[in-house]
């Protein structure tokens, strides 16, 4: 660290320094929906204690594989867009857009994924209305999945910002990635909940 | 510098990959010849993988390393706030159902 700070000066200072990455009120957000869901995932291990067997028959009909897909779809975005916030803070705008878009690819494959799996387990005659497992399951999974499509908009804002050499907000960008891995970090907790607790 | 940085995220991408695929393992052994069983030792696994899951997103990805002590301290005590109420409405809730 002390060698790359002789070479660079300004990038190095940055890494070196503390700073708080992107805008203070998205952390707010960030830690206020984190405590709304783990409320939320209280009720759900409570309903699943109270009701075992049901919970575990209906957890049989889900496909893990979707889950882990999509677990690892999430976590190559949020990858992706880390790299984003790096390659935009070094003045790589071009690296930083394509780290950008990719962030929006695997966040659709995602999006994909899910609706495909929905699909499969309506066919399967799961619903919503089915029982309490899957009115969880459902619940959560849609929730979360708004949260994805709100994350699209939060993308475009990041790649409105890296387009033109007049705005590049290095703060807007880091808050975008800020919002954006929330979304990676809830479906990881969402993720473990419904397939795999016992 | 950011073929550095570009590397620790990469291996932190591959951590995080290893430790969703150690899900599959953990579910393939909670179950007994195809009969479906309630386990504390599989939920509590899969509880404090995915929290340290979320620990190692906070820090790496999200740059809280780099962040001012209180975001650190913060975003630490959400993981524990998290883990005390996942694990407590496990724990209390099967004491009282019993």
């Amino acid at each position: 660290m002390t060698n790359l700070q002789e070479d660079s000066s300004t990038k190095a200072d940055r890494h070196a320094t503390r700073f708080v990455p992107g805008q203070p009120d998205m952390w707010v957000f960030v830690l206020f929906e984190s405590l709304l869901f783990t409320g939320y995932f209280s009720v759900y291990l409570v309903g699943r204690i109270q009701n075992r067997e049901l919970y575990l028959q209906s957890q049989a009909a889900l496909d893990l594989r979707f889950g882990v897909f999509n677990t690892i779809a999430l976590l190559l975005s949020s990858w992706a867009i880390a790299r984003c916030v790096q390659a935009s803070r070094e003045g790589a705008y071009r690296d930083a857009l394509r780290d950008a878009f990719l962030t929006i690819g695997f966040g659709v494959a995602f999006l994909v994924s899910k609706v495909l799996e929905w699909g499969k387990e309506i066919r399967l005659g799961n619903t919503f209305t089915s029982n309490e497992f899957f009115q969880h399951f459902f619940f959560l999974t849609s929730i979360h999945l708004l949260h994805l499509l709100i994350g699209f908009i939060v993308m475009g804002v990041a790649v409105y910002q890296l387009r033109s050499p007049a705005r590049r907000s290095q703060q807007l960008v880091e808050t975008c990635a800020t919002y954006w891995h929330t979304v990676d970090f809830l479906w990881v907790l969402i993720f473990a909940l419904l397939y795999v607790v016992r | 510098m950011s073929g550095t940085f570009n590397k620790r995220l990469a291996i932190v991408w591959l951590v995080l990959t290893a430790m969703t695929l150690a899900y599959i393992w953990l579910d393939h052994s909670a179950d007994e010849d195809g009969v479906l069983k309630a386990s504390t030792v599989v939920t509590v696994a899969a509880i404090v993988i995915a929290l340290v899951k979320v620990r190692i997103i906070f820090r790496e990805f999200m740059e809280v390393r780099h962040a001012p002590v209180l975001l650190r301290r913060l975003t630490d005590a959400w993981v524990v706030l998290m883990a005390a109420f996942l694990l407590g409405s496990y724990f209390i809730g099967s004491a009282l159902v019993g």
